[in-house]
């Protein structure tokens, strides 16, 4: 049976959920993939785990859990690029907090591991958006597979549907809601009537939003995954820069209540056609008036017709859905070559 | 000759007939009155006449809008000759205090302001205001343009429909 080496990059939300699936589907990705995967190293921002048979991945969970992950008796005194460069291993999984600004130290990472011969996969956005010509590049001149399938819409296969299943399709247009926070929030807005502030703060101690929501709310987060998604899908060049960008911070109860009155519902929408993120009146029956935390994206195509998407664009477990299915695919196409 | 008309009528008794008045004191002869009620307190009503030329119709259209009746789609001879739709929007700022006849002036010029509520929570706070502009799906980009540069202008979040 194969042996796939992985090096998981960022040991937090993503990076543990992955492990916690991984764990769950040792078995099954044997049987079915014929693959034994392990993971040879993870490295956290101060150290790195190694272990070139796989670490054990219920002990470093239990480790991580109890908050003693540099007590581990394969916790070495290794910087992440060190670690990408010099431990043997097929895929680098790319799951660090992304600065918007710089991509870094994603870039780093990904430009590192492809310059070393490993396929990257990653769930973090900014590199992919602030660099895709560069990085698709890189990893097309190495023969190498870049994927990156979970920095939009979490659970939800978007990128990887469209180029296992819709390539036939001139895609026309595709927009949705991609950000689960601002629409947690909207939903929690129209269904209870209560401020922006207090939905927010309900979300908060849920855990559905971040400490500093604000890329979240004036609609930042859902202009990058635009970005992704027009450079991956619709073949334009574009950066973020050439988006325009209104979020929901200045949306009221009262303007929630009046669209409800006339059967709309107000929703943060992307829109990679028109280049633009805005809070948009959606019709109450439109496939987009999805509640809660969920995302829903459409395609609009020439061949197939439209197409929605609906599903968790965010979460621990769901989100390792769209890691692992990029893992397998590059490990089929490993096995094919 | 034929011309099929779909009009968008206020839901109120006698607007029926209002409508239907022009058409025949202009010549033209009614042949059939279909009509589907609708929400937002508009009706929708298909009409079909004759009617001798080109300079009655005009005459006909001209008098159909003095009434403030909407044609929201008109084929003549079968092929499809105007198609209006009705956009709505929400407008959050100091609407009423930035001069809203001003505004809806504006929007006039480019469309038709057919149905306008305001909620006002108090003097000096935020209101929201939410329009249905009837307008030629020609010029749907025009009133776009338009709405943008007022939102600008005066300050408004807009908030448009998908
Ligand atoms: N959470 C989701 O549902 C979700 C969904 C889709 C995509 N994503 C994306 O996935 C990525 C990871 O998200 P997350 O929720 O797992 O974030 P997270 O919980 O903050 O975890 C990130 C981890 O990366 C570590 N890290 C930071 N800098 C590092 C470095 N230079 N080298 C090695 N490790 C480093 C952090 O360590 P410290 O804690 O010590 O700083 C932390 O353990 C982000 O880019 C996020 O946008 C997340």
């Amino acid at each position: 049976m194969k042996t796939v080496k992985l090096i998981v990059v960022g040991f937090g939300t993503i990076g543990k959920g992955t492990l916690e699936v991984l764990r769950a589907k040792h078995r099954d990705l044997m049987e079915k993939q014929g693959c034994d995967v392990r993971v040879v190293a993870i490295c956290e921002i101060d150290g790195t785990l190694v272990n070139g048979k796989g670490v054990n991945i219920d002990s470093v969970l239990k480790a991580a859990a109890a908050g003693k992950l540099r007590d581990h008796p394969d916790w070495k005194n290794m910087k992440s690029l060190q670690a990408i460069e010099e431990i043997e291993a097929d895929i680098v999984l790319e799951l660090t907090p992304g600065d918007i600004k710089t991509g870094e130290p994603g870039i780093s990472h990904i430009k590192k591991a492809l310059e070393c011969g490993k396929h990257v996969v990653t769930s973090n956005k900014s590199p992919i958006a602030l660099k895709f010509q560069e990085l698709t590049a890189l990893a097309e001149k190495k023969g190498l597979k870049l994927r990156y399938e979970a920095t939009v819409g979490g659970a939800i296969p978007i990128i990887n549907l469209y180029r296992d299943s819709l390539e036939i399709n001139k895609v026309g247009s595709i927009y949705g809601i991609l950000n689960g926070t601002s629409n947690y929030i909207l939903t929690k807005m129209s269904e209870e009537d209560v401020s922006l502030e207090t939905a927010l703060k309900e979300a908060q101690e849920l855990g559905i939003a971040e400490r500093d929501p604000s890329y979240d709310i004036n609609g930042t987060d859902t202009a990058v995954k635009l970005v992704i998604l027009a450079n991956s899908i619709m073949g334009k060049k574009i950066s973020y820069k050439d988006i325009s960008v209104k979020g929901i911070q200045d949306i009221t109860p009262d303007a929630i209540e009046l669209a409800g009155k006339h059967g709309f519902v107000i929703k943060l929408v992307g829109d990679v056609n028109g280049l633009e993120v805005s809070p948009r009146l959606v019709p109450l029956h439109h496939p987009l008036n999805v509640s809660g935390t969920l995302n829903a994206v459409m395609l609009d195509t020439d061949i197939a017709g439209t197409l929605t998407l609906i599903g968790h664009g965010a979460g621990k477990i769901q989100t390792a859905s769209s890691v692992l299915a990029d893992v397998i695919d590059i490990m089929k196409d490993m096995q094919d070559s | 000759m034929k011309v099929d008309t779909v009009l968008r009528l206020k839901d109120v008794p006698g607007m029926l007939i209002k409508a239907l008045e022009p058409i025949s004191s202009h010549g033209g002869n009614v042949i059939s009155v279909t009509h589907s009620r609708e929400e937002k307190g508009l009706v929708s009503v298909h009409v079909s006449f004759k009617v001798q030329d080109q300079s009655s119709l005009n005459l006909i259209r001209r008098a159909l809008e003095k009434q403030r009746i909407i044609i929201s789609e008109m084929a003549i001879e079968g092929r499809t000759y105007i198609t209006k739709k009705s956009l709505s929007f929400i407008l959050v700022g100091h609407v009423i205090d930035t001069d809203i006849r001003d505004t809806i002036d504006r929007i006039n010029e480019v469309g038709m302001v057919s149905g306008i509520e305001v909620v006002m929570p108090a003097p000096n706070q935020k209101s929201s205001v939410l329009m249905d502009v009837e307008i030629d799906e020609k010029s749907n980009g025009i009133l776009l343009s338009l709405v943008e540069k007022i939102c600008k202008e005066k300050e408004f979040l807009l908030v448009r429909s998908l």
